[in-house]
């Protein structure tokens, strides 16, 4: 940062956030050491990639969020399965669980008509009336209205019954509602956020993820499509995260903590640089690969300015 | 309409009751009147730091018990009686309490103030879930170092999701020669990250300790230091009033290095 950035040259007035100024370099410490990377010879582009060491699966599956589905009349809020205790590795604790859809809530563009009916699509997860309250608490403040409960368990058919919900109860081994996809499965609609994503916010959805804003140091990205940060990146993304390599990273401002694409991880350099220009991550050659997004996006999604003429360079 | 604000950070000892404190003190000599609420059972601190300690009788955990009115155990203070401590138990812990009690508390306090600050303890735990619940806005304190800034995002996003809407950062310990010397994050680095309206600056001031012990905070002081006039600056800026930051490195600077900024035309 230049040093007139001190606190003299500094008036309310000036205290614009949205500044250009480059942020300290250690903010984007790496918190998992990787190799320097074996720069290659892929087209334009700062390389800042390295190829993966093997890394055991990180234990964040983008399945394991609440997340709200489009029914057309209405919405289904499909609730993680699997084992109940964060120590099995599999959904979050309660608390956390709720967090996390608030925060999502909170920073999503809604979708949906105030007073659009919800179906919870509670799966095998028990849950007691209170727990329904906290759930129809949140939905009521986004203005959404749970109607109806689907779960495969006595137990939470019971409580929606009490608390005055209509219920399906499945069969045990129903699986209508979360087991893994079956390949080539279609992923979920994106998922769009207009927000800051602070640090310990962990965002993970079965789809391409869309951010309008910053992604803080601290935060993390988790998509089984693409990740689209229109802002600066600067926590952990993992895009492709069910094994598809052809997925991208993209950001205006490329500042990761670390970047992850299927199986393949890439950290931050040591020395980042100090002009960022929007780029995008993929993979080539076995590792992950940056380049600027103009050039990326002139051989890998416009045919026609990728082998003729290429308009933009006569600017 | 009483303003309830909570003053909270992630990371322990930034600073947060010193605000607390010297904000109370400062909004009260402004004719608030205040309510300070100390939310960290178990390590309580906020009455040293007002000199009140001696004074308790009645703790907020009394009052939840029956045993008194919330009135009654507001610690009213000799120097500015518009300026009241409502004190945490010390014998207990933060389990001692729910956020549904803690509202309570404050509604009861409510009426009788126009300012109720809420010091929070360290941490994202319970005790924290509990300062925050009766709050509509909130004061993040920092301090311009990268773990304290890193604990500032995650409890301001934590406050969002708890829709506590009016987010306002302060930035304790500035060294404004550090940052001059590019040793130190400045506050324009830190509100890069943050992205949250800036409330004050406060200085590195070896006075705010020798206040600390004596339970007298800076804002009384006859001669005002450059962190009181921070903190009375900040009062003001939480009445309305539109008030400049102070330059910090006036007192720092030598000619030359003046010169040098007046040269690079900052
Ligand atoms: N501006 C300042 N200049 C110098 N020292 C300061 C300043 N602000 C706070 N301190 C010192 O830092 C220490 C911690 O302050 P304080 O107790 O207010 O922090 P806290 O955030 O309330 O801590 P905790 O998390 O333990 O409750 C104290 O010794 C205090 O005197
Ligand atoms: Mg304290």
């Amino acid at each position: 940062m230049a040093p007139d950035d001190s606190a003299a040259a500094v008036t309310d007035s000036g205290l614009d956030t949205g500044t250009d100024t480059a942020i300290d370099a250690s903010i984007v410490a790496p918190e998992v050491p990787v190799d320097k990377p074996a720069t290659s010879a892929e087209a334009a582009g700062s390389e800042h990639s390295s190829p993966a060491p093997p890394q055991p699966a990180p234990p964040i599956d983008p399945r394991t969020q609440l997340r709200l589905r489009n029914e057309g009349d209405h919405l289904v809020l499909l609730m993680p399965s699997g084992p109940q205790s964060e120590a099995e590795g599999g959904a979050l604790a309660w608390g956390e669980l709720l967090q996390h859809f608030r925060q999502r809530l909170n920073g999503g563009e809604p979708f949906w008509q105030p007073n659009t009916v919800v179906h919870l699509a509670a799966s095998d997860r028990l849950l007691d009336a209170r727990q329904l309250q906290a759930l129809d608490d949140i939905l009521t403040a986004a203005q959404l209205r749970l109607k109806r409960v689907i779960t495969s368990r006595r137990q939470t058919a019971m409580a929606a019954v009490t608390v005055g919900y209509s219920v399906d109860q499945l069969e045990a081994e129903d699986t209508l509602v979360q087991s893994p996809p079956p390949p080539g499965k279609p992923l979920a609609e994106p998922l769009y956020l207009q927000t800051t994503v602070r640090s310990g916010v962990e965002i993970r959805h079965p789809g391409t993820i869309v951010v309008l804003g910053d992604a803080n140091p601290g935060s993390s990205l988790v998509a089984e499509g693409d990740i689209l940060v229109w802002g600066r990146l600067r926590g952990i993304a993992h895009a492709g995260f069910g094994g598809d390599r052809d997925r991208y990273i993209m950001a205006l401002q490329m500042q990761p903590t670390q970047l992850r694409l299927a199986d393949l991880v890439a950290r931050a350099p040591d020395s980042p640089g100090t002009d960022y220009l929007p780029e995008v991550a993929y993979v080539g050659n076995n590792a992950i690969r940056i380049a600027q997004a103009q050039a990326f996006a002139r051989q890998h999604f416009d045919a026609t300015l990728g082998q003729g003429a290429q308009p933009t360079d006569a600017f | 309409m009483t303003r309830i604000i909570v003053m909270t950070s992630g990371k322990g000892g930034v600073g947060k009751s010193t605000c607390t404190a010297n904000l109370g003190m400062a909004l009260a000599q402004r004719n608030q009147r205040v309510a300070v609420v100390d939310a960290d059972f178990g390590l309580r601190n906020l009455d040293l730091l007002l000199g009140l300690e001696n004074r308790i009788v009645y703790t907020a955990l009394d009052v939840l018990a029956g045993d008194c009115t919330v009135e009654k155990a507001l610690v009213k203070d000799k120097r500015q009686p518009t300026l009241g401590l409502l004190a945490a138990a010390q014998n207990r812990n933060k389990e001692a309490i729910t956020p549904n009690q803690m509202k309570e508390l404050v509604a009861g306090l409510a009426p009788s103030n126009d300012f109720i600050l809420i010091d929070c303890p360290a941490g994202i735990e319970m005790g924290f879930q509990n300062a925050i619940a009766p709050a509509k806005e909130a004061i993040v304190v920092t301090t311009p170092e990268i773990s304290a800034v890193r604990d500032a995002d995650r409890v301001i996003g934590l406050l969002e999701a708890n829709d506590v809407k009016f987010t306002k950062l302060l930035i304790n310990r500035i060294k404004p020669k550090m940052v001059q010397e590019d040793q130190m994050m400045s506050v324009r680095d830190v509100l890069d990250i943050l992205a949250v309206p800036l409330l004050g600056v406060v200085p590195d001031d070896e006075r705010v300790i020798v206040s600390s012990n004596r339970g007298e905070p800076l804002v009384l002081e006859k001669q005002l230091s450059l962190a009181g006039v921070a903190f009375n600056n900040i009062a003001r800026r939480l009445l309305g009033e539109e008030v400049p930051l102070i330059d910090l490195t006036a007192t720092h600077d030598d000619l030359f290095s003046r010169l040098r900024r007046f040269l690079r035309g900052s």
